[in-house]
């Protein structure tokens, strides 16, 4: 039995060290880096029901986003309206249990945790042609009108789905599952071909 | 260097860049801005393919998407070839190679054109729909003929070497065409501050004013096209298409465009994106799709040599060739005049203008009379004379109505025949979107009629054709626009545009030009010409009962070639119209659809072929899958392995030495792909007491249960273990294939149905890697790894226990679906890899043995475990499957699937039930799907009575055997059944218990 545990993220087989190292000086339009190992909690409940929300904000530090396609963040938490009864919330890897210890130890009544840290990652796009290749992937407006920064927005990506985060004018973060993370990274490279890909580990 | 009909100075092109070419066979030389088509004409090239069916040499007509004859085949490879483009379309590029694609064997000495009279003969108007009536056999070796001969083109025969893909968009307006209209509107739209996109299918945009001699603001209209573009290009908010289709328009205003980004560069492999495929969403649009003009119908109309009178002026004002020396032109409109000045002035002769008007006056027909031009008011080209080239025309006097020749006929020679019969706006697109075209007798055309889209039109397309008109008429629809959408139009600048008005009388409504004969036996006057329709076939057609132009048009094969009739169908409806006696609007028009224009299939595709065509689907395990020789199985996305052969091991071998290793020692399965449902709330335990079929009020936290899943038809739809993790927690686990369906048939119930229940539900199918490992010595392995107590007193069979493995925080669940000993660790995904690792590693001493999906089925079935979807087929029902005692006697509440059990049909005692069979000879394998009879002697048809779901070689039985469904088959155990095949021969087999292997179950209880 192995002594050494090796975690392994959902894109470690496409080796974003290396990559990195290779594109490094590379004069690209879009960049690419994979946030991997951050805790990832799932959260129901009723987000009319006060003693729900206080209790979160009081577990989290962080008022519960109830607007639609909204977020909020700390320092330590980020939080991404999912849908009317759903957020995702994010701390920092390793940070999931307690983080869910204390959501469960602050809310009584109808609620749900589940921790899906394994089961999904993160993807951050950014970059002067970020969104030339987000329209290539995706139906939704990306103008910065219609998706201002801190707007959630779950949608079609090519022929997955994710959740996204835009973050700045140019940055998204994109919430995947395991599973269709290896197609998401495929399709990122085909999509950012003719304007530079540069990797960031 | 023999451009001999290019002129040295004017038009687009750059002569700095001369571009080598090569058209059937034989190299030319045009320049950069040319199209084909106009460096063809530069070089004198008058014949560029065969007609369909008469197989008369067709040269080029048009300067744009009418064009019906030139139509090529491009490329140097059976990789890039490309069919049908237009070479009035094509930009050139260097080393371009072309050819026609009709003119089989080639363009100048046709074998078909010796026997052409036989091919009319052979194939006159209707030939396509009788033919497809009878008879049938003819069907396929005539297709052959007329696919060779007709010139469709043909397809590469290699893998496409270009990339495509597709952009999605979305504006405030989108604008369809960048002509004066167009760009008016841009402009004004711009600067209202709008989100615009422009379309233009042509190479630059500009529209009519690249070939345009009026000035606007003074100066050159080129001047006010780059003025407008370069305004237009410096806003962010607008994005410029150039070498872009508008090819489709559909419902809530969303338009497909292809975009054509490296044609005019080269051929292929230069690694950019070929060809983009645009989807717009736009709150408005603008089409300022332009007009397109109409030839007349006259004798022998389709002589090389004849043409469109505007297209006649695009070639010497835009790309300064004159496509002759000597021009005779017939008009029925003050502007067909600008195609006999423009030719005077680039020092051609102009034999002579035939007006079909009695008289007219306008500032172009002064202007043509005082350059000394030969007009005839009164007069009409009636026929042409020449076989690959005009060499003169008929002329004669006509009626003032235009039905009758009346005067003498008399001769002129000339080159080049130019026509114009008035103008049609260009209203596809808006047909798409279900709008009738209506009938303007005020311009002779139709336009775009009530719309139930947020659509403008401006323009040529709205009828509005003088310069200045239509500059404003751009400008004001942008405003409309504009102020649909609620924004504000104050201080909005309009584009500066003054041009000269331009005088003109009234146009002549003439389609179909009289000849001294009648129609059947004057020469052959096309109006199709890609379809060799005539007018004369429009008129049999129309005798022999044809007279919903619908009807017309399937006939007579008019507008069914690539150019749709954009060129010929008016005047085969107007023809129509005049031959049944009614009037153009009671006749109406075909249907535009798109696409506008031919779009490959490329562009369609999109980057999603390939590696990318469908997603696949991996574990955390995948790699390692990879490196120890996996064959892999498609499970719906999912990539799962198969089975692990060993170096020079066929299937099978690898097979029978997985499933003994198994039965024998220890097993690894890699199970992360089965679904997994987290479901948490007090009423969760209800919930499952409703959505399965067996009781679940009584599991205690810590123990797992199988339960099967019924639609509201009572018959099984998935199945699968949950497990209790605390009072309010349940872990469902589902069929790979099933996860996604059986979250959507929770949230459906839980949301429409019993939105009373407290319970969430959460898809963690991705968060678990699991791992089953199975066999006499799991238990051993397992304790290597893990410090927890597993024996089978403190974790018995249908329990879950929570443990570290390999230094890993584990869910462990004594559950088996192989009838062994089996222990399945579930551990957070980023760790998956590592704890398989771990569990091989432990296992090494007791040879454990990876396995794949093959023989987890050949496993489960000895057991006689189901595979849903495998062994069911939504007809078969929990107690069609033996299984009644999964199903609850006792549950207080109804449940899903219940009340159906009672259906008379569903307890018919003759309904296909679950059964195992064993064939009589022991190494035959049944087929699986084959159907079986009781009675093998019964003549066919026989009476089928069922058929294997299942079927496989077991090497830890020692022989075949089968998992079937057979009409009332449990009533039947011993009897023989048999499976006829398909080479004649038959198997025999007999019904027997669905469980071959440890029947007792004592195995899995160790």
């Amino acid at each position: 039995m192995s002594n050494v545990i090796t975690p392994e993220s959902p894109l470690f087989h496409a080796d974003f060290a290396k990559l990195a190292e290779v594109t490094k000086s590379l004069d690209a339009g879009v960049e690419l880096e994979e946030k991997a190992f951050l805790g990832h909690l799932n959260l129901r409940g009723n987000a009319s029901d006060e003693a729900f929300t206080s209790g979160v904000e009081k577990a989290l530090g962080v008022a519960l986003p109830t607007a639609p396609c909204t977020s909020a963040q700390s320092d330590a938490v980020t939080i991404l309206w999912l849908s009317p009864d759903e957020w995702l919330i994010i701390v920092d890897g390793g940070k999931e249990h307690e983080t869910e210890a204390a959501l469960r130890a602050n809310l009584t009544g109808h609620f749900a945790v589940s921790d899906v840290s394994g089961g999904q990652t993160i993807v951050r796009l950014a970059g002067s042609d970020s969104i030339n290749v987000l329209k290539k992937s995706m139906g939704y407006d990306t103008h910065i009108d219609n998706f201002p920064v801190g707007k959630v927005i779950g949608t079609a990506f090519s022929k997955t789905s994710c959740h996204m985060l835009r973050t700045a004018e140019t940055e998204f973060l994109m919430v995947v599952r395991r599973s269709f993370a290896d197609y998401m990274w495929l399709w990122l490279q085909q999509a950012s071909k003719e304007y530079g890909l540069k990797v960031i580990a | 260097m023999t451009q001999s009909n290019r002129l040295n100075t004017g038009g687009r092109i750059n002569r700095d860049k001369p571009i080598r070419f090569t058209f059937n066979d034989k190299h030319y030389t045009g320049y950069e801005g040319d199209t084909v088509a106009s460096a063809l004409l530069a070089n004198g090239v008058d014949v560029v393919g065969r007609s369909f069916k008469y197989s008369r040499p067709r040269g080029i007509v048009t300067a744009d998407a009418q064009e019906p004859n030139a139509i090529l085949q491009t490329g140097s490879n059976d990789a890039s070839t490309v069919p049908n483009p237009k070479a009035t379309q094509a930009a050139l590029h260097p080393n371009m190679i072309c050819r026609s694609t009709n003119g089989w064997p080639n363009v100048d000495t046709d074998m078909m054109g010796l026997v052409g009279k036989v091919g009319g003969a052979a194939m006159p108007p209707g030939f396509y729909y009788k033919t497809f009536m009878y008879p049938q056999s003819m069907w396929m070796s005539y297709e052959k003929l007329i696919r060779k001969g007709a010139g469709l083109g043909a397809s590469p025969t290699q893998n496409d070497p270009d990339i495509y893909d597709k952009f999605n968009h979305h504006c405030d307006i989108m604008i369809v065409g960048a002509g004066p209209a167009g760009l008016s509107a841009a402009v004004t739209a711009a600067r209202a501050g709008c989100r615009v996109i422009i379309a233009d299918e042509q190479e630059e945009m500009g529209g009519s004013l690249l070939c345009s001699t009026q000035q606007i603001n003074g100066e050159a209209p080129a001047k006010w096209v780059s003025d407008v573009l370069a305004e237009l290009s410096a806003n962010e908010n607008v994005t410029l298409l150039p070498r872009s289709t508008v090819f489709g328009y559909f419902d809530h205003n969303y338009l497909s465009i292809a975009e054509r980004r490296t044609d005019h560069l080269g051929e292929t492999g230069n690694g950019a994106v070929r060809e983009r495929l645009h989807k717009v969403r736009a709150k408005q649009v603008i089409l300022a799709t332009g007009a397109h003009e109409r030839p007349l119908v006259y004798g022998n109309n389709d002589v090389p040599g004849c043409m469109l009178a505007s297209a006649v002026s695009t070639y010497i004002n835009r790309y300064a060739v004159v496509p002759g020396n000597s021009l005779a032109l017939m008009t029925t409109n003050d502007n067909g005049y600008r195609a006999a000045i423009d030719w005077h002035k680039a020092g051609k002769r102009v034999a002579l203008i035939a007006d079909t008007r009695q008289t007219a006056n306008g500032d172009l027909v002064k202007e043509a009379l005082s350059l000394g031009i030969n007009v005839k008011f009164g007069q009409a080209i009636i026929n042409v004379k020449g076989s690959k080239r005009v060499k003169g025309v008929e002329v004669a006097s006509i009626s003032a109505d235009g039905s009758s020749v009346t005067g003498s006929v008399y001769q002129v020679s000339c080159d080049t025949v130019a026509s114009s019969g008035g103008w049609s706006p260009v209203l596809h697109l808006s047909s798409h979107t279900g709008a009738k075209p209506v009938w303007r007798e005020d311009i002779l055309g139709f336009v775009p009629g009530k719309t139930v889209q947020a659509q403008h039109v401006c323009g040529g397309v709205n009828g509005v054709y003088p310069l200045a008109d239509v500059l404003g008429d751009g400008a004001a629809v942008a405003l409309n626009a504009v102020c649909s959408m609620k924004k504000s139009i104050e201080g909005v600048e309009i584009p500066k545009a003054d041009v000269a008005e331009v005088s003109e009388s009234a146009a002549m409504a003439l389609f179909h030009v009289p000849h001294t004969k009648p129609t059947s036996r004057a020469p052959k006057q096309f109006v199709d010409y890609q379809n060799d329709v005539t007018a004369a076939g429009i008129e049999l057609a129309n005798r022999e009962g044809f007279e919903s132009i619908e009807h017309v048009k399937r006939y007579t094969a008019m507008g069914f070639g690539t150019d749709q009739g954009k060129l010929g169908n008016i005047n085969g409806i107007a023809i129509t119209a005049k031959s049944l006696g009614k009037s153009i609007p009671d006749t109406g028009t075909t249907i535009f659809r798109p696409m506008y224009t031919p779009v490959t299939f490329g562009t369609f595709a999109g980057s999603d072929v390939k590696g990318l065509f469908d997603p696949a689907r991996f574990t955390a395990m995948h790699q390692w899958h990879v490196e120890n020789g996996a064959e892999f199985e498609d499970v719906g996305q999912w990539k799962r392995p198969w089975y692990f052969p060993k170096p020079g091991e066929t299937m099978e071998q690898a097979l029978q030495r997985e499933c003994k290793a198994t039965r024998n020692s220890v097993g690894l399965l890699d199970a992360s792909t089965l679904g997994k449902i987290d479901i948490q709330g007090k009423d969760a335990r209800e919930f499952l007491n409703r959505i399965y079929t067996n009781p679940w009020s009584q599991l205690a936290v810590g123990k797992c249960r199988y339960g099967v899943m019924c639609k509201e038809d009572g018959m099984v739809f998935d199945d699968g273990v949950t497990s209790c993790i605390d009072e309010n927690r349940f872990i469902m686990t589902t069929t790979t294939g099933g996860a996604a369906g059986v979250l959507n048939w929770l949230e459906l119930y839980h949301q429409t149905e019993w939105p009373e229940l407290e319970v969430y539900f959460s898809s963690v199918t991705d968060h678990w890697s699991t791992m089953t490992i199975s066999g006499p010595n799991s238990r051993k392995v397992l304790e290597k790894l893990t410090d927890s107590d597993v024996s089978n007193e403190a974790f018995p069979y249908m329990s879950w226990i929570e443990a570290e493995v390999a230094g890993v925080k584990a869910r462990i669940f004594r559950i088996s679906f192989t009838g062994e000993l089996s222990f399945e660790i579930n551990v957070q995904a980023n760790y998956g890899m590592h704890v398989w690792k771990s569990v091989v590693a432990a296992g090494e001493e007791f040879d454990i043995t990876p396995y794949g999906t093959e023989t987890m089925h050949i496993l489960r079935a000895e057991k006689g475990f189901i595979i849903v979807g495998q062994d069911t087929d939504g007809s078969v029902t929990p107690q069609d499957l033996n299984m009644d005692w999964v199903v609850g006697k006792k549950k207080t509440q109804s449940y899903l699937g219940k009340r159906s059990w009672t259906r008379e049909d569903n307890v018919r005692d003759d309904r296909k039930q679950f059964v195992g069979l064993k064939p009589k000879d022991p190494k035959a394998v049944l087929p699986e799907g084959a159907q079986l009879v009781f009675d093998k002697d019964q003549p066919i048809p026989m009476t089928m009575v069922g058929h294997v779901t299942s079927s496989y070689y077991s090497a830890c039985l020692g022989y075949s055997f089968a998992l079937a469904l057979v009409k009332g088959g449990l009533d039947r155990m011993g009897q023989s059944v048999f499976v006829p095949l398909a080479d004649g021969t038959t198997l025999e087999a007999e019904i027997c218990s669905s469980v071959f292997y440890d029947p007792k179950g004592e195995r899995q209880n160790v």
